[in-house]
């Protein structure tokens, strides 16, 4: 799929969810490859960069502007972020910057203003990439994955969304609709780390979020997420474990540590190496019961 | 497969015919022989093929032309005249912004778009608002420098059509 190739692709633009969903579910069942089109900062880079292909390319859709995927709400106790929403969009939300801080904070580190402009958390989520800087901000939240099809709406918790490199529980015909959020109260803790080569346009080489509750010291709730650093966003239950109940000022740092390292599985490859990545995780999880500790 | 698009581009309405995943950066350098915005990388890290879709800075080469049915581009060409520059583009030329100039359309793109929002930006918000656009001549700090000039002249000259438009007294305060 190279760049000549993109004007080979057959193109369709959707009037509204309903249609999609058919239309998806259509090709699906006669075997045929559907490909939805949001920002295209994923996919048009993709195809840019790849080599030339032959044969048949799949039906390019374009949701970038489906209304049903684009609204924010607020409803008292969930937020509900639409998957075709960007960044910029997400950032400049008053319902996202106060209930969803580590959300807005998060957007200005994707790539530069350009991508911001363009780019959609269903595009994140859908891609699964481990780097995902928006998969590791709304896993601190721990949220749900709202998905449409012929078959109606599904909800799946993002735990169990994400199933493997670039892979995830979506079936071919299903649509991302929405993430939903259940957050702490206003003004609760929340942390984002992003380590990259530089502050923009830099794809991370660890990148922690975190969210967090606290009853005088006790940590009553903590949700954690950690890019680059696995097969999928780290959840790192056992790093987790270790703080939930307790006091961050009584944290035995050596034991942190080594919960950290058993949560992650750091690999080198372009952008980094293992040993560097295990370094900067422990770090970073240092700093985050640091701050914590100093509320 | 080819689509008719129709959109505005720099204030006038174009129809394109074209394959529908023509990237809109190739859209403008072709068939609507707009060839300020330039392809750098192709794959939205540099910033170079920046232009303005209702009113938001995107990377040309990322965007179909078929999800411009409808839509606003501006193009650096769309900022001013050859002969009457923007402050901006005028400030570029003035305070060395612009060497070799392959960033520039991009770099103008970016700056056009926070000056929308913020008439009065400081560096470090300029540095932001050009995060996505590299430059590998000028070291980033004339381009700074010309961005903050053109805020100020903005200003200047907002400034001075305010008081020329108000009462004597009020403009002498
Ligand atoms: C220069 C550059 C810098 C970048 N920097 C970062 C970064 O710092 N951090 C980061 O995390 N990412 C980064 N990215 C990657 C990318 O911007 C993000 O992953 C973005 O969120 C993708 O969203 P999109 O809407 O552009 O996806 P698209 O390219 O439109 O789609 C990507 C894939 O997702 C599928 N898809 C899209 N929406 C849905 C949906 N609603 N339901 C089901 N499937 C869907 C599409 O079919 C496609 O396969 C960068 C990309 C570029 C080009
Ligand atoms: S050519 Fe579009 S970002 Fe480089
Ligand atoms: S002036 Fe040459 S790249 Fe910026």
């Amino acid at each position: 799929m190279s760049v000549v190739d993109l004007p080979r692709y057959p193109f369709a633009r959707a009037g509204s969810l309903g249609e999609l969903c058919s239309l998806v579910h259509e090709r699906c069942a006669s075997g045929e490859r559907t490909v939805l089109l949001a920002g295209g900062t994923d996919f048009m880079a993709e195809v840019s960069q790849s080599p030339r292909r032959d044969g048949p390319l799949p039906l390019v859709v374009d949701i970038s502007r489906l209304p049903e995927l684009g609204a924010i709400e607020w409803d008292g106790r969930t937020l509900r972020l639409g998957a075709g929403a960007t960044y910029r969009e997400l950032a400049e939300h008053h319902a996202v910057r106060e209930h969803a801080p580590l959300i807005a904070r998060m957007t200005s580190d994707i790539g530069g203003p350009t991508i911001q402009a363009r780019g959609t958390l269903g595009g994140n989520l859908a891609t699964a990439s481990p780097a995902a800087d928006g998969v590791a901000a709304l896993a601190a939240y721990e949220p749900t994955v709202v998905l449409a099809s012929v078959r109606g709406e599904r909800k799946v918790r993002m735990a169990d969304f994400h199933t493997g490199y670039k892979r995830t529980s979506r079936a071919d015909d299903e649509i991302i609709t929405a993430i939903e959020v259940a957050p702490p109260p206003p003004g609760s803790p929340w942390h984002w780390r992003k380590v990259g080569t530089r502050q923009a346009q830099a794809i991370a080489k660890v990148a922690l979020g975190a969210v967090a509750a606290l009853d005088g010291t006790r940590i009553t709730r903590l949700g954690l997420g950690m890019a680059s650093v696995g097969p999928t966003t780290a959840l790192l239950p056992k790093t987790r474990a270790l703080l939930v109940d307790g006091s961050p000022r009584d944290v035995d740092l050596a034991q942190l540590d080594a919960a950290v390292a058993a949560d992650i599985s750091p690999i080198d490859d372009i952008r980094s190496t293992g040993a560097y990545r295990l370094h900067v995780a422990k770090a970073l999880v240092r700093e985050l019961v640091r701050s914590l500790a100093n509320l | 497969m080819i689509a008719k698009v129709t959109l505005t581009v720099n204030g006038a309405a174009r129809t394109v015919e074209a394959p529908p995943l023509t990237r809109l950066l190739d859209a403008l350098r072709g068939p609507l022989g707009l060839t300020g915005a330039k392809e750098g990388c192709g794959e939205g890290e540099c910033g170079s093929c920046a232009v303005l879709l209702d009113g938001v800075p995107v990377n040309a080469c990322l965007v179909a032309l078929g999800q411009c049915e409808g839509r606003e581009v501006v193009t650096v060409e769309g900022l001013g005249e050859p002969r009457h520059l923007a402050p901006l583009q005028a400030c570029m030329a003035e305070h060395g912004g612009a060497q070799c100039g392959i960033c520039t359309p991009g770099m103008l793109i970016a700056a056009e778009s926070l000056l929308r929002s913020n008439a009065q930006p400081s560096a470090v918000e300029v540095r932001r608002a050009i995060a996505g656009n590299l430059c590998r001549c000028t070291g980033y700090d004339r381009i700074v420098a010309s961005v903050l000039a053109a805020a100020e002249a903005l200003r200047a000259t907002r400034g001075a059509s305010v008081s020329a438009g108000a009462p004597v007294r009020g403009a002498a305060e």
